[in-house]
């Protein structure tokens, strides 16, 4: 059950490193002296590739690989974007990075500037941040003091600055294209693809775009070596991830441990002090609340991506929702579709209208107006949903709701018969 | 545009071609397989692939793909009409349709609605939406010419989109997000522009209607017919609407001239139709004898005037703004058939603009592939008005944009702006030298008010222009009828001296009133000095209540004919209704009059005389109406002259007159109830230094005067202008401006300034 900090580093020198001399002192921002003094951008990005990371926002695309994608030789200027819109349901791991440890943030964001020979990188922060981009403000202007950013970074004749840009609280501007129209000052919304992000991007120049805890990843690779981050986990899942852990646990909060050798029981039971005396088990949204919902007998399931994968679900943000039996399925998927109608931005078709009948729908049947046959109807709309969008918001409406309908049937079906009697209050929080 | 070369593809198991780079939806109609779209619309710039109406299966690809945004590819196999595909239509018809309230026999739309049509045709023909539908106060008037039902909104952006890249006015928007999602102004206002009437063509569903036409008529009551806007020089292709007799509508074609207007119309040639039932209309022939007026009919009528054309010698036939190739045509044969006859039109003689216009001409849908647009002189937005939409096209393309001339105009945000003083455009040669010289497709707009005022600077224009391969021009002005008059080689500016030397008899005027307009209280001094007037004309004026004979015309909603583009373009009007039962043609008027004067011409049909003009006219030589056909024929450019024509003298003392179009403040504009909220009344603007000078500084009332006429209007300053000029806004009858200071060829002319 090894749990290792090293995005979060401040946990393991005991206190915030708000302060860039107590980050120094913790060790940071040697990784970037290093790096600067010693390889040049290619080989950074070897190392990158090498060290197995793959996004921690939720997609797992190799980050190394992602970042080979941005054009060597392309006349315009490049970027790099951090994605600090964490606004997924259950999610709540980068803010402890941006408060606690922000310069590993900006030296992970200065790293990968570096690779790609970036000119500048943005921290796409969401709205409700306030406290947290104040932190990032402050710490980056005590770096730019510091010669960290700014023209010749470390006296390395790097070019290069950051610019945190405070976004207005839309989980549609956590989907990179959207996030890229928001940062450009446009409504946000997800572009059309082709063209990816490496080749137009903001300002349809290059762009690379990756998640907080990706970034602060990047200066413990580089400071203990991309083999060593390798040889923690699995071969497809090497290295730590954060999890955010809520809902019916004893000891809700983030949890930074290595993939692979911790199983979801250890986190919910060990790890996140169990659940409450007396409750049992009933359900959890491992990976956010995007990914379909798994019960009890998915348990041991060791927490990766393969394995997780393996179980049908995925491994997401590591915003890990747990729910015991107190909780009514149907009622926590009609929160969930509340959720996803409410954030869908109206650009496609299938998500602005499915969200809101699935809504509707779910409504109904919670209300004892339901009828079997919206269950079929339930299932007919995932399918029309799914798979037919520019982004993944509508499929992560589905996915859930769709898994929820499929692995407690027998609850819809209740409910649908007698509908759902109110819960006790503590789930209840309503979003506008 | 280069050929691109053409893919192989399987189209549902056919083999089939397309040029590379085509996208799967046109690649797909052009081998008859319909993939329905809603937000789909090339002119609107790249694909969004939002609607998700266009999913098609592509072999190879994870899930549908937007046909609308996937480019076909040498042996891509697709297919269009699968179980999956069929699913996705299904689900995104059934998910529109979900909170669309179906209110089709009470929507403008139903029948001609591309909703409709697509659910007919691809839709699952049932809804299991059981849910409460969305609701929107409705329906909201988005401007006082378009309507607004958001419950009908589809959200497919193509409004939104026009409004943000295409007229970049950049007031449609969308308000709030997912299901909430709904138009809305940015500004909280009217929807108010050129072009607003766009969006009533670009809504697939009844969201955005034309309040003019609101529960006017059903479409299978009506009948349509191609046609050509006649109230500017830019003729863009329309499409009329009629019912029972009357012009009820008028729309960009369901398939755009590419080479004009591109299926975009200015609000003011869309919502200008009301006028032909306004009660100005002419109905009824008219003989004013003996001091006595009588309504007779058309038969007497002509007769009448055939008797006072046959007595007095030496008949005039003016030619007015909208008068066709056929009747300008006519006008020349009958003044040749009889004693002394001469033609003529209103208008700006330049002739000497032929060492311009014998330069390679550009139609406007080249200004697409230039890599430099020039605009010298003039204010398209106002005066030509569609031609600002093809210019910011370009821009948006990459295209270096260069705005020349003294006026503030609408283009001027769009790039490079040289502001020249008043009557000093010589004076950009220079910068445009510069721009030319670097330019390898430019394409020059130039104005020909204001460059027959500066021959010096179209010499220097042409000059450039010649010397460089893959330079075009386009000749901004004129009317309607200007063009088409002046290939047929009738004169503008001689009739005036004529008749004041009296030299007119009878003096018969086809769609003109010239004491409307520059010169006005000449004309009419001079009118005293003619015989009879005949007056052909559709709309009641000065001209008509003091005429002998009024013969009521068709407008050119009503008939048939050619009228030439100010890029050269012959296109063929055609009778969107009958019109007044007492009305007929002008050319049918002027042949009748032929046969009453005993010099029978020998036409029954436009079509006949329009082949004897062009067996007459070097300019039309082997054109026809079938060669012409539904989207026009260049007709053939003139030689250029020998020796450029001296630079014309201002009159008077004062500040110059740079009159100012005005695109809803001339005739037309007034003519037409649908208009009234949107109509400018005239203004005149001054330069800061000028102002200063004349001690009127802030805003209030000047008095102008000129040796042609004066004016009091409200005047405001400037401060983008240069000094030395008035700037006046052109008005009309009822809302007089610029034009009642300007001489009756628009020649350069002082004005003095003074507060009123």
């Amino acid at each position: 059950m090894p749990q290792l900090n090293l995005v979060y580093r401040h946990r393991e020198a005991g206190g915030p490193l708000t302060e860039l001399t107590a980050y120094e002192r913790a060790g940071g921002y040697r990784a970037l002296r290093e790096t600067l003094a010693n390889l040049d951008p290619d080989e950074t990005l070897y190392q990158f590739q090498r060290s197995g990371l793959r996004g921690r926002g939720g997609a797992g695309f190799p980050t190394g690989r992602k970042a080979s994608f941005l054009p060597k030789d392309a006349p315009l200027r490049k970027y790099v974007v951090c994605n600090a819109d964490e606004s997924e349901p259950g999610t709540f791991k980068d803010r402890e990075i941006m408060e606690m440890n922000p310069f590993q943030l900006l030296e992970g964001l200065t790293l990968a500037g570096y690779a790609i020979g970036a000119a500048r990188g943005y921290i796409y922060i969401r709205g409700e941040y306030e406290h947290q981009a104040r932190i990032l403000d402050r710490a980056v202007a005590q770096a730019r003091a510091a010669g960290y950013l700014g023209q010749n970074v470390m006296g390395s004749g790097m070019s290069y600055d950051i610019t945190v840009y405070r976004g207005a609280g839309a989980y549609i501007c956590g989907e990179e294209t959207a996030l890229l129209e928001s940062l450009e000052g446009k409504r946000g919304q997800p572009r059309l693809k082709p063209p990816f992000p490496a080749v137009a991007g903001l300002y349809a120049s290059p762009t690379l775009i990756n998640n907080v805890e990706t970034l602060s990843a990047l200066p413990p690779i580089m400071e203990r070596g991309a083999d060593w981050y390798a040889s923690l986990g699995t071969e497809k899942s090497p290295g730590t991830k954060l999890f955010s852990i809520s809902g019916h646990v004893m000891r809700p909060g983030n949890y930074e441990i290595v993939l692979h050798d911790t199983t979801l029981r250890e986190l919910v039971e060990d790890i996140a002090g169990g659940l409450r005396p007396g409750r049992r088990f009933r359900a959890c949204w491992v990976g956010g609340s995007s990914v379909p919902v798994i019960g009890e007998e998915a348990l041991d399931t060791p927490l990766d991506y393969e394995s997780l994968q393996a179980v049908g679900t995925f491994l997401g943000s590591g915003g890990c929702i747990v729910m015991d039996d107190s909780g009514c399925i149907v009622r926590a998927s009609l929160r969930l579709a509340h959720f996803y109608r409410h954030e869908s931005c109206g650009k496609c078709t299938p998500c602005r209208e499915g969200t809101n009948w699935l809504e509707r729908l779910l409504q109904r049947i919670v209300d004892g107006d339901g009828r079997m046959e919206d269950l079929d109807l339930l299932e007919s709309l995932f399918g029309r949903m799914s798979g037919t969008t520019l982004c993944p918001l509508a499929d992560g409406a589905v996915a859930p709701i769709r898994s929820a309908l499929r692995l407690f049937r027998d609850d819809f079906e209740r409910v649908v018969r007698e509908g759902s009697p109110r819960p006790e209050p503590m789930m209840e929080a309503t979003v506008a | 545009m280069p050929e691109r070369e053409p893919v192989t593809f399987q189209l549902d198991g056919r083999t089939v071609h397309a040029p590379a780079g085509t996208m799967l939806v046109d690649a797909a109609a052009m081998h008859g397989v319909e993939i329905p779209i809603f937000c789909y619309e090339p002119r609107l710039g790249a694909p969004i692939g939002a609607c998700r109406m266009c999913l098609v299966e592509v072999e190879g690809m994870r899930g549908l793909q937007t046909a609308c945004s996937t480019p076909v590819a040498p042996d891509m196999v697709v297919r269009t009409q699968s179980e999956p595909v069929k699913q996705a239509q299904d689900g995104v018809l059934e998910l529109f349709l979900g909170n669309h309230p179906l209110d089709c026999p009470v929507c403008d739309k139903g029948g001609e609605c591309p909703l409709q049509d697509r659910t007919f045709r691809f839709g699952p023909g049932t809804t299991r939406f059981a849910e409460p539908k969305r609701h929107h106060p409705k329906p909201l008037d988005l401007s006082s010419l378009i309507a607004l039902d958001r419950e009908r909104c589809i959200a497919c952006f193509r409004c939104v989109r026009f409004s943000q890249d295409v007229a970049q006015d950049r007031n449609l928007v969308f308000e709030e997000r997912g299901g909430r999602t709904y138009i809305a102004t940015a500004s909280g206002e009217e929807y108010d522009g050129r072009f607003t009437g766009n969006v009533i063509d670009l809504c697939p569903v009844g969201a955005l209607t034309s309040n003019p036409y609101r529960f006017v008529a059903r479409p299978w009551d009506v009948k349509n017919a191609p046609s050509v806007c006649a109230h500017c020089s830019v003729g863009c292709n329309t499409e009329l609407t009629a019912r029972e007799g009357r012009i009820l509508r008028v729309t960009g074609r369901p398939q755009p001239n590419p080479a004009v207007e591109e299926g975009w119309l200015c609000d003011k040639g869309r919502f200008a139709y009301p006028a032909t039932f306004g009660p100005d209309r002419i109905t009824t022939p008219l003989i004013r004898e003996g001091g006595e007026e009588r309504e007779v009919d058309l038969e007497e009528a002509v007769a009448y005037a055939g008797v006072l054309l046959s007595r007095g010698a030496a008949p005039g036939f003016l030619l007015g703004a909208t008068a066709t190739v056929e009747e300008g045509f006519l006008a020349l044969e009958l003044a040749a058939r009889l004693p002394n006859g001469t033609a003529g039109r209103l208008g700006v003689p330049s002739d000497g603009l032929d060492v311009l216009r014998a330069l390679p001409a550009a139609e406007l849908g080249d200004i697409d592939g230039a890599d430099l647009v020039a605009i010298v002189g003039g204010d398209p937005a106002n005066a030509q008005p569609v031609v600002e939409l093809r210019v910011r096209k370009a821009a948006r393309r990459g295209a270096r944009i260069l705005v020349i001339g003294p006026r503030s105009t609408p283009l001027d945000g769009l790039g490079g702006r040289v502001r020249t003083e008043p009557g000093r455009l010589v004076t950009c040669i220079e910068t445009l030298t510069d721009a030319v010289l670097g330019a390898a497709s430019p394409v020059v707009l130039w104005d020909e008010a204001d460059l027959a005022n500066e021959p010096q600077a179209a010499v220097r224009l042409a000059e450039l222009l010649a010397g460089r391969a893959g330079a075009r021009q386009i000749e901004l002005g004129g009317d309607a009828s200007t063009a088409g008059l002046r290939a047929l080689g009738i004169p503008a500016g001689l009739m005036l001296g004529q008749a004041v030397a009296q030299r007119i008899g009878t003096f018969v005027a086809v769609h003109v009133d010239p004491t409307d307009g520059p010169g006005g209280a000449e004309w009419a001094a001079a009118l005293a000095r003619v015989g009879p007037i005949i007056a052909i004309a559709s709309h009641r004026s000065r001209l008509t209540d003091r005429a002998a004979v009024v013969l009521p015309a068709l407008t050119p909603y009503e008939q048939e004919g050619v009228l030439v583009s100010m890029t050269g373009r012959a296109q063929r009007l055609r009778a969107g209704a009958p019109g007044p039962g007492g009305a007929a043609a002008g050319w049918e008027i002027l042949v009748a009059l032929s046969h009453r004067t005993g010099k029978p011409l020998p036409y029954r049909t436009p079509r006949q005389v329009f082949a004897a003009a062009a067996e007459a006219h070097a300019a039309f030589a082997g054109m026809s109406y079938d060669t012409i056909g539904d989207l026009g024929q260049p007709v053939a450019r003139p030689a250029a002259p020998a020796e450029a024509p001296p630079p014309p003298a201002a009159a008077g003392d004062g500040l110059l007159v740079v009159p100012c179009p005005a695109i809803f403040g001339d005739a037309t504009a007034r003519r037409s109830d649908a208009l009234a909220a949107v109509r400018t009344p005239p203004r005149a603007w001054l330069a800061q230094d000028d102002a200063e000078r004349l001690g009127l500084n802030g805003d209030g009332l000047v008095r102008l005067a000129s040796p042609h006429g004066e004016i009091t209007l409200p005047a405001a300053v400037d401060p983008r202008l240069r000094p030395g000029g008035v700037f006046v806004a052109l008005g009309a009858d009822g809302a007089p401006g610029a034009e009642s200071l300007l001489p009756p060829d628009r020649g350069p002319v002082r004005a003095s300034v003074a507060r009123a």
